[in-house]
């Protein structure tokens, strides 16, 4: 095995692409953790549901104007997004809201029954078998520097960077950005400052799911196959990523989905398949243990 | 104890321990039926025949595949005169390709009086009901599961007529070699199923010494991105590719090969033989597949009559394992005949002797083992239409 000599650019851009979805699902995590310190555990189906609304818009809309196309894609993730950031906000406002005094296990439990409730419905709905995406995109590769790389990589990646770099403005930028950073340093003060802090915690669902959402679009028309259970992995990873960047940190999380990424690819490279998952948390044990907030995750005043 | 499911879907755990449990079970009431039923029928009723299938539960589609396979060859029988004189009678029982349920479902078997087993779908569910049939002195021929561990249970009442895994990689090595691989990378999903298959190909490749194995490796199931594992195949340049999992994961790694620039064959185990991969894999990324599968009645040559008149008794068309259970009440008729008798030894005797009785995956002859000495895979490719066809029988 020649060592990452010839392979070091295609190794680097299969993480940076993986970890890129890794990335979009690990913000939601770690923007609500930040808030409300809760591990949203369903934040992995919303994903899923993403991807099943999106089967349903195209195929609809394929039956309608026959042809989809990339304007039509993009349309679809946009009505997916506002769609699962609204089912994100409602999950919030019938299952974590009632629980907002109770201890933070109760919360967690409820976010484990909501995950399921989700894979499971839509299970009802849709079977177990995998569903094929009407619409794929597909367009050529070239080669750079001794990697194969896809127009399609690069559309989704420029499509997840815009996503996070609108995010980051927002939170830093706007008046709702600065309630979501007052109401993770204090929620108390900030309540008694004017903030209304169930409409913060509210849209900081929102903008989590719709991110998730999103990934979950992309992920079925690049890969193509869809399942009931496709949140369930991803989420799991995610939720690593957040940590490995310092969960409640926005940078940390768009951090810790590359190197997840990264790590992955180089552990399935160096060890082989059936090694990469024991690399990848053997990495993750050992960073944590020598720096429990991870990456970004220092100072407590600077999160989110 | 590997617990490998004859069939598209993996056999959940908590399937597998109710199968060990029901094992368990078993051992300790064997028999409870008490009657030593199988050596003593009277000789002038009717030969009760056995079958253990589906009939309900996630494999429902299969149970009447078999039963109607089954009752078409019982009826030609009995046109013919029977069997010394005494008439076939097939009695089903559905056995949920469930442990606990074909356990009960052996147990009625055996309170009816069957003298042979013609029956057994799911790999799991036939496991536990080995022991209940073998004390009973009701000897087995099983027309579908094929599992290893149906092999390993030891038991000489055991014959299995359909391919086991063992059997399945030696086709997928019979190929591989037939188009001239020289270098093979296989990849499997860490399955018991997958894993055996892989095994067992790379422990018969390395046997037979042409074919190097350049990789071998499992994937994470459940995932949609390979593009880990297909730069590891890539890197090890192979000329041909071989995916033992199911079709979940084998259409997207098929797809993200081809994207990575493989343009080698590509064969998969019968778990991925499935409408969905050409589906999953999308156009123009399956020209390259082919599959190792059980011959299907419209995959088989000169079986047209057969299938005509199936379709006139039925109202429908065979499906998997109608042809297998067919000859699961021919291959055990003609050992009674042979034997004279209906007498359990006398029976084991007599299908240990069949010597290329003539049957739909060739001439059968069983081996010390019970297993097939010969076939029972074919090789088949994605057609227009995503439906996988008979590519090369292997017969040659």
């Amino acid at each position: 095995m020649g060592f990452f000599t010839d392979d070091l650019f295609q190794l680097v851009w299969n993480g940076l692409f993986v970890g890129s979805f890794y990335a979009l699902v690990a913000l939601g995590y770690s923007m609500v953790y930040g808030i409300i310190k809760l591990l949203n555990f369903a934040h992995g189906d919303i994903y899923m549901l993403g991807a099943f609304i999106a089967f349903v818009l195209l195929g609809s809309t394929i039956g309608l104007i026959g042809e989809a196309s990339l304007p039509v894609l993009l349309l679809v993730l946009l009505i997916t997004m506002i769609l699962t950031g609204g089912i994100g906000m409602f999950v919030e406002r019938v299952a974590y809201r009632p629980l907002r005094g109770s201890p933070r296990l109760a919360v967690l439990i409820t976010a484990v029954g909501v995950s399921f409730a989700l894979e499971y419905g839509i299970r009802q709905i849709f079977g177990p078998s995998p569903e094929v995406f009407p619409f794929r995109l597909s367009g050529g590769s070239f080669d750079v520097l001794g990697g194969r790389v896809s127009v399609t990589q690069i559309v989704l990646m420029v499509i997840a960077a815009l996503l996070m770099w609108v995010l980051q403005l927002y939170v830093m930028r706007s008046r709702e950005g600065r309630a979501m950073r007052a109401i993770a340093l204090d929620p108390q003060a900030s309540l008694l400052m004017g903030v209304n802090v169930n409409r913060v915690i509210s849209r900081t669902f929102f903008i989590g799911s719709a991110l998730a959402g999103a990934a979950g679009v992309m992920a079925g028309a690049y890969y193509g196959s869809i399942d009931f259970l496709m949140g369930f992995t991803i989420g799991l990873k995610a939720f690593t990523a957040a940590v490995i960047g310092g969960i409640g940190n926005l940078y940390g999380a768009m951090l810790g989905g590359l190197v997840l990424g990264l790590l992955e690819s180089f552990g399935t490279f160096v060890l082989g398949g059936e090694w990469r998952d024991v690399f990848t948390f053997a990495c993750l044990i050992l960073f944590l243990s020598i720096r429990p907030t991870g990456i970004l995750g220092a100072r407590v005043a600077e999160r989110m | 104890m590997s617990f490998t499911p004859n069939r598209r879907r993996p056999l959940a755990p908590a399937a597998a321990l109710a199968a060990a449990a029901a094992l368990l079970l078993a051992g300790c009431s064997g028999g409870i039926a008490g009657g030593d039923e199988g050596g003593d029928g009277d000789a002038s009723g009717p030969i009760k025949l056995g079958m253990l299938a589906p009939f309900s539960g996630s494999e429902s589609a299969f149970g009447d595949y078999m039963k109607n396979g089954a009752q078409m060859a019982v009826d030609e029988i009995n046109e013919d005169g029977g069997v010394d004189g005494r008439e076939l009678e097939l009695v089903v029982e559905d056995d949920a390709c469930d442990a606990t349920a074909s356990v009960a479902a052996a147990n009625k078997l055996v309170a009816a009086g069957v003298e042979a087993s013609v029956g057994g779908y799911c790999s799991g569910a036939t496991l536990p009901v080995l022991p209940i049939f073998d004390e009973a002195g009701v000897p087995m021929v099983i027309p579908a599961a094929n599992s290893n561990a149906l092999v390993e249970a030891g038991l000489d009442t055991v014959f299995l007529i359909n391919g086991t895994g063992t059997q399945q990689a030696q086709a997928t090595l019979e190929y591989a070699l037939k188009v001239g691989a020289t270098r093979v990378a296989v990849l499997n999903d860490n399955t018991d199923y997958s894993k055996d298959l892989a095994d067992s190909f790379v422990e018969q490749a390395e046997e037979e010494g042409t074919i190097e194995i350049v990789l071998d490796q499992s994937v994470t199931p459940g995932e949609k991105d390979y593009s880990a594992n297909v730069k590891n195949v890539i890197g090890s340049t192979p000329d041909f590719v071989v995916w033992t999992g199911y079709y979940q994961e084998g259409a997207l790694i098929t797809r993200q090969l081809i994207d990575a620039g493989y343009a080698g064959p590509i064969l998969v185990g019968d778990g991925s033989v499935d409408k969905k991969f050409a589906e999953i894999a999308g156009a123009g990324y399956t020209e390259n597949v082919v599959g190792t599968f059980t011959q299907t009645p419209d995959m088989l040559k000169g079986a047209e009559e057969w299938i005509a008149s199936y379709e006139e008794a039925f109202g429908e068309a065979p499906g998997p394992y109608s042809t297998q259970s067919y000859d699961a009440v021919r291959v055990v008729a003609e050992a009674m005949k042979n034997a004279g008798s209906t007498e359990t030894d006398a029976v084991v005797e007599g299908l240990r002797g069949l010597d290329g009785f003539p049957v739909f995956s060739g001439p059968l002859t069983f081996t010390d083992e019970g297993t097939l000495s010969s076939g029972g895979f074919a090789i088949v490719s994605i057609s227009e239409d995503g439906t996988f066809v008979l590519k090369d029988d292997l017969q040659d």
